[in-house]
Order: structure tokens, then C-alpha cells, then sequence
């Protein structure tokens, strides 16, 4: 291992940069949209929130900046932050850089529950969300059960069995959409290109739970996810309870991916990128992975957003969209010049 | 860092009196507290949605061409303040304020033009949009047209809820005059079998219940997928060709026109004998928008189907 010791001090850093370019990312994202609220009444607005003084802004400049801009940048971060967890955690569980909740096939899961609900239950509110859920959670198990040999989760077993999962799953959305009505279809086909426009059915605190859930679940096992980076008998020989480190990354893995889709759709490359960039960054230790990647989601995902919202205006163009044509390039440049040598072996825990 | 978001959100929280985020915080801002005001109505619009509005109604805004079209109709273009930027009919229509378009219309342009109401149609909006405006406290009425006869419904039902119920009447009369005029001078003729495309590549037709199937049968004809229970089935070829239709009919959208001038040139197309014989007809785009410009194109297409139900026009042109 090349890890040096890390000090609580250095995740602070870390930790403080992020926090700090995820508030200037999101200061720059209020003051973007289509409505034209120039940036010095949107900042004085929010002291005037703070302060409890009598708003300068007009009602409905006050109505986008706290009811669409503001529960919309939230989202983003929830979101962001959800799925760059899920796609740290899925690559520990694997040791494997190329661990996804999208490779996995999760999200289309998840995706399949939602449009389920839309055939079956399109009126009721709660119908979707609850849906993708389900459908993560079910497809999570599933591809957990189909991915194990001789009683064992083997990473490329389960990974190739995501593969075909995900594949399956969406020859199955092909086949529902061709009955949905007209208008559902509209709905459904924009949600699956990754979306964050509608404003949230329910409190983003409910949101907000899940995910620091399924954070507080990974980050209690960071300590063993860096064991299990020297490899599997290694860690068990340590007191490693590597079965039961395994279950909980996953279940916490897949809560975040079904939380994340459930709102905004199949938003891709947050999981597979920030996980990675942190990695270059910072390096390989799980307790400053866990938090970087979080907020790292966090600050691509409203920076994605924030681009989805301005480079077309007043049209909006899908942020799925935005991370793909980002991502991808980016993901390949890794693969081709940096997956050789530092950080594929931390993320794979081979030690050259 | 999150904590320092969390004081935020809970000062918002403050401002916003109580409750979760997006739902209360509409609910406790005067916008909604106009709307809620003295002598509010609440209907259920075509889409059974329960919708509350407000005594008056003079700021709209229409997601969709069709509502615009219909608005225009009703002589209510002073209320309009929004249109998509499909909303191209009447050419007016252009000069109004863009909200986006029509699946996924700009949540804070229409907020900023502080609408009283807004159109939506299931002809093209999305329910979600919908979902996001009433959350906002800004009501929607949906319509949701599957015949001609429900345009003529949906036309009124606007009027009615604009305070113009007698325009909305005489409109009304007015198509209906001459969709019966029509209906009459085709009483006899034998009602040809039309294959109905709104897109070739790949070819995606219309079902039974669509106010298109209901327009091809008001211009005399009968379409060829009229059994098909969805509403924008997509055909193979194959079927097209065992269908034979007599004519294939187009809508003649900028897109579809541009690549398909020579459809005698492409291979499977030129071994329909509809294209064979040119019996191929283009239809003025407003056939794909439910609103009051449909009776003209019904009557346009009836005339190519059945000149010999015209004799005065057809003489006339000569």
C-alpha cells in the first residue's frame, strides 16, 4: 500500500476546498435561468431571507429564486452526491474502476419501476418515486444473487451480470413503452434522459435522509474498504468481516442510485467520474473518498445543471445529456492515460 | 458547508412561515393569496385535474400551438402573455413572449409573466409540467381533445372559462355549420382508404382514438389503422403494403417535406400503389394541432378526395 496516514486535519481540507467550490458553484447557479434576475438582488434577497428585512425583490422573482432555483439546486446536490456515492461504493464492493449503478444495471431498475407506475398508477404522486425504488432495491438483489459463484460475490460474475441485467431491463421499457398513451410516453422518455426540472413531489428533506443514510452506512466501513483495498484474504486475516462489509456498501449503494433516479431520471457518468477524479486528487483512503466524492457529486451535478439550464435558453436541455457529452471524453481520457498506473491500482487494490 | 445550506433552507423555512419547501412556500406568497382571493371558481379540466382559479382571468399563457390558435379564435390575444416557440399561428402569435416549448416549457419565464392561468393540452404537454405550475400556485387547465367533436368541446370549454361563453358558442356554431354542410355534400360519395403518416422513417400512423382518425373519417375517408388501439402506432412496412391504402396522407411539416419531395424515388415507398397512382396528398401542417383550423383542413381534404362532391368550387377554378 502507498497510502500514508491520513490525518483528520487533511479530510478537513479537503473537505472545506469542496464545501467551498460547491458554494461558489452554487452562488453562480442562482443567478442563472430563464428569468433575468440580475446576481446583486439575488445575493441581497438571501440576506434579506437571513435577516428576516422585507424583500426588495418583486413576488414572482421570489417565487423562482425559492420555489424553482433554490429546491432545484438542492436537488442537484442531493442527487449528485447520491449517485457519486453509489458509484464509490459499487466500485469498493467490486474493486472494480468500472462499477457503475448504470453498468450494474440499478438504474434501469429503477427506470422500469417508474414506468410500471406510470402505466398502473399515473395519478398518484408518490406512485413513481416509490416505484423506482422498489424496482432499484429488486434489481439490486437480483443482480447480488446472480452475480455470486459458489456462495461468492465474484466482481466480474456480478458485473457482467449487471451488464445483461441493465440490457434485459431495457429491452423490457421498449416493450411498455409501446403502450403507453401519447402524452405518458412524453414524460417517461424525457425522465430516462436524465432530468431535474420538475420541482420535487415531496420535501427535499426526505431526499436528503436516504442519502446521508446510506453516506453514514458506507462511511462506517471506510476503515475496512481500505483493508479490503490489499485484497480480500487479506482483510479477513485483519478482522475484516468481509461478507457483511460487502452486504451493507451494496444496500447503501443501491438506497442512493434508487433515490437518485427516482427523482431526476438516468443522469450517467456522476458515479463512474467523480469517484475517479477524487481518487487523482486526493487519493485512494476511503474516509476522504467517501466525503470528497459526496460533495465532488454535488459541485459536477450543479455545475452540469446549471449549463442544462443557460446553454439553450429559454429551452432546457436534459442534464443527462450534459453529464454524457462531458463525461464520456473525460472517462476515456482516464481509461487511456491514467487507469495504468496510480490510481488503477488503488481502485482495484493490485499492488504493483 | 451543509450546515451552511441547511440555515438557508431554514431561513427560507422562516420566510416561509411553515411546511416543507416547494408545496407551503407557493401556498403562503401573496401570488397564490390573489388567486385564492374573492370569488374564486374551481373546475376539473378535460384531464380531471381539479383546478382553482382565480375571479379574473387576464394574464395566459398557452403551452401549446393549438390553445393559441384557439385563443386567437376567441378574439382573446390581449390576454395571451406567452406563447412556445411553436406557437407560429397566427403569425402574430410570434411576437409574443417565449416560454420554451412544449415538452419542457421554462418554469421561471412563466412564473415572470405572472399568469392568472395557463393552457396545457395532453396533445403534447407533459403532466409533470402540470404537476410543477400547481405546486408553484399557478393554475392549469388541461384539454384533452380524441375527435373533432371534442375540439369543438375544448374551444367552448375555454370560452367558458375566459367569460366569453357566447364567442366560444358562435365559434362553435360556426365549425359545426360547416363540418354539417360537409357531412352532407359527402353523404353518398364511397369513402376511400387512407394510410395517415406522421412521420415515414420509421413510419408512425394514427390510432382509432385520435381526433386524427376522426378527422379522416369527417373528410369522407377511412383510415387504414383506425383498428389500432394506440394512439401513435409505428407500422412496418410491410403492413403499410398489405394495407394497399387508396391515398397516403401527410402532414406537411418543415421536416417531413424537406426529405421526402420524391417519395416515387424511394424504394419501398414507390411499390405502394398509392404512390404509384400519386395519390399522395400533403396536408397543411394546422392538421396535426387540435384547435379551430382543423374544419378547414377537413374540408381541404375532402375536396381531394371527393372533387366531384364540389362541382360549383371545381368549376369555379376553372
Amino acid at each position: 500500500m502507498t497510502t500514508t496516514v491520513l490525518t483528520w486535519r487533511e479530510v478537513a481540507r479537503v473537505c472545506l476546498l469542496l464545501s467551498a467550490a460547491l458554494l461558489l458553484i452554487s452562488l453562480i447557479a442562482l443567478t442563472l435561468g430563464g428569468a433575468a434576475i440580475p446576481a446583486r438582488s439575488v445575493f441581497a434577497a438571501f440576506w434579506e431571507g437571513l435577516t428576516q428585512s422585507p424583500s426588495s425583490l418583486s413576488v414572482e422573482h421570489r417565487l423562482i429564486l425559492f420555489d424553482v432555483r433554490l429546491p432545484r439546486l438542492f436537488l442537484a446536490m442531493i442527487v449528485g452526491a447520491a449517485l457519486s456515492l453509489a458509484g464509490a461504493g459499487y466500485q469498493a464492493l467490486l474493486r472494480n474502476p468500472l462499477a457503475d449503478p448504470y453498468v450494474l444495471g440499478v438504474s434501469s431498475g429503477a427506470a422500469l419501476g417508474t414506468i410500471l407506475a406510470l402505466a398502473l398508477a399515473a395519478r398518484l404522486t408518490l406512485a413513481m418515486p416509490l416505484a423506482a425504488f422498489v424496482g432499484a432495491s429488486l434489481t439490486t438483489a437480483a443482480v447480488y444473487f446472480l452475480g455470486q459463484r459458489g456462495g461468492q460475490l465474484a466482481p466480474y460474475t456480478l458485473l457482467l451480470a449487471g451488464v445483461i441485467t441493465a440490457s434485459f431491463l431495457s429491452a423490457i421499457i421498449a416493450f411498455l413503452l409501446n403502450f403507453l398513451s401519447a402524452s405518458d410516453l412524453r414524460g417517461a422518455t424525457f425522465w430516462l434522459m436524465g432530468d431535474l426540472s420538475g420541482t420535487a413531489p415531496f420535501s427535499l428533506a426526505w431526499l436528503a435522509l436516504p442519502a446521508l443514510m446510506s453516506f453514514g452506512v458506507m462511511y462506517y466501513y471506510a476503515g475496512d474498504l481500505n483493508l479490503l483495498l490489499a485484497g480480500e484474504t487479506e482483510a479477513e486475516s485483519l478482522g475484516v468481516d468481509v461478507g457483511r462489509t460487502k452486504l451493507a456498501i451494496y444496500l447503501a449503494a443501491s438506497l442512493a442510485t434508487g433515490l437518485a433516479v427516482s427523482v431526476s431520471g438516468a443522469i450517467g457518468y456522476i458515479g463512474l467520474l467523480v469517484p475517479h477524479l477524487v481518487r487523482l486528487l486526493f487519493g485512494s483512503d476511503y474516509r476522504l473518498l467517501l466525503p470528497a466524492s459526496a460533495l465532488g457529486g454535488a459541485v459536477v451535478l450543479v455545475t452540469a445543471d446549471a449549463v442544462a439550464r443557460s446553454v439553450a435558453a429559454p429551452t432546457e436541455v436534459p442534464v443527462g445529456a450534459v453529464t454524457a457529452v462531458v463525461g464520456a471524453p473525460v472517462f476515456i481520457y482516464l481509461l487511456r492515460f491514467r487507469l495504468n498506473d496510480r490510481s488503477s491500482a488503488s481502485a482495484t487494490g493490485e499492488n504493483s | 458547508m451543509f450546515a451552511t445550506l441547511m440555515t438557508t433552507e431554514s431561513a427560507i423555512r422562516r420566510l416561509a412561515a411553515s411546511g416543507t419547501l416547494g408545496i407551503c412556500l407557493a401556498a403562503s406568497l401573496p401570488l397564490t393569496a390573489t388567486a385564492a382571493g374573492n370569488q374564486s371558481r374551481t373546475v376539473v379540466d378535460e384531464t380531471g385535474r381539479t383546478v382553482h382559479l382565480p375571479a379574473r382571468i387576464e394574464r395566459i399563457v398557452s403551452l401549446a400551438p393549438n390553445l393559441t390558435e384557439i385563443l386567437y379564435a376567441l378574439g382573446l390575444e390581449e390576454r395571451l402573455v406567452g406563447v412556445t416557440n411553436q406557437c407560429d399561428y397566427p403569425p402574430a402569435a410570434r411576437q409574443k413572449p417565449i416560454v420554451g416549448d412544449v415538452v419542457n416549457p421554462n418554469l421561471e419565464e412563466i412564473i415572470e409573466l405572472k399568469p392568472d392561468l395557463v393552457l396545457g393540452t395532453t396533445a403534447g404537454n407533459r403532466r409533470e409540467t402540470a404537476d410543477a405550475l400547481e405546486r408553484l400556485g399557478i393554475p392549469v387547465y388541461g384539454i384533452d381533445p380524441h375527435s373533432i367533436e371534442d375540439v369543438l368541446t375544448s374551444i367552448r370549454n375555454v370560452a367558458d372559462l375566459l367569460g366569453v361563453a357566447e364567442r366560444g358558442a358562435e365559434l362553435d356554431a360556426r365549425l359545426r355549420a360547416r363540418l354539417s354542410s360537409l357531412h352532407q355534400r359527402l353523404n353518398a360519395v364511397p369513402r376511400p382508404r387512407v394510410l395517415f403518416a406522421i412521420w415515414l422513417d420509421p413510419l408512425i400512423t394514427v390510432g382509432g382514438d385520435t381526433f386524427l382518425n376522426d378527422l379522416l373519417r369527417q373528410a369522407g375517408a377511412r383510415s387504414v389503422t383506425g383498428e389500432l388501439r394506440l394512439d401513435w402506432p409505428r407500422l412496418s412496412l410491410e403492413v403499410a403494403l398489405e394495407l394497399d391504402p387508396d391515398y397516403l396522407v401527410l402532414p406537411r411539416t418543415h421536416s417531413l417535406r424537406s426529405r421526402l419531395t420524391d417519395l416515387s424515388g424511394r424504394r419501398p415507398w414507390q411499390s405502394l400503389r398509392a404512390v404509384e397512382r400519386g395519390q399522395v396528398i400533403w396536408l397543411d401542417d394546422a392538421v396535426l394541432r387540435p384547435g379551430p383550423r382543423v374544419v378547414e383542413v377537413v374540408e381541404a381534404l375532402a375536396r381531394e378526395l371527393h372533387p366531384e362532391a364540389f362541382p360549383a368550387t371545381e368549376a369555379a377554378r376553372q
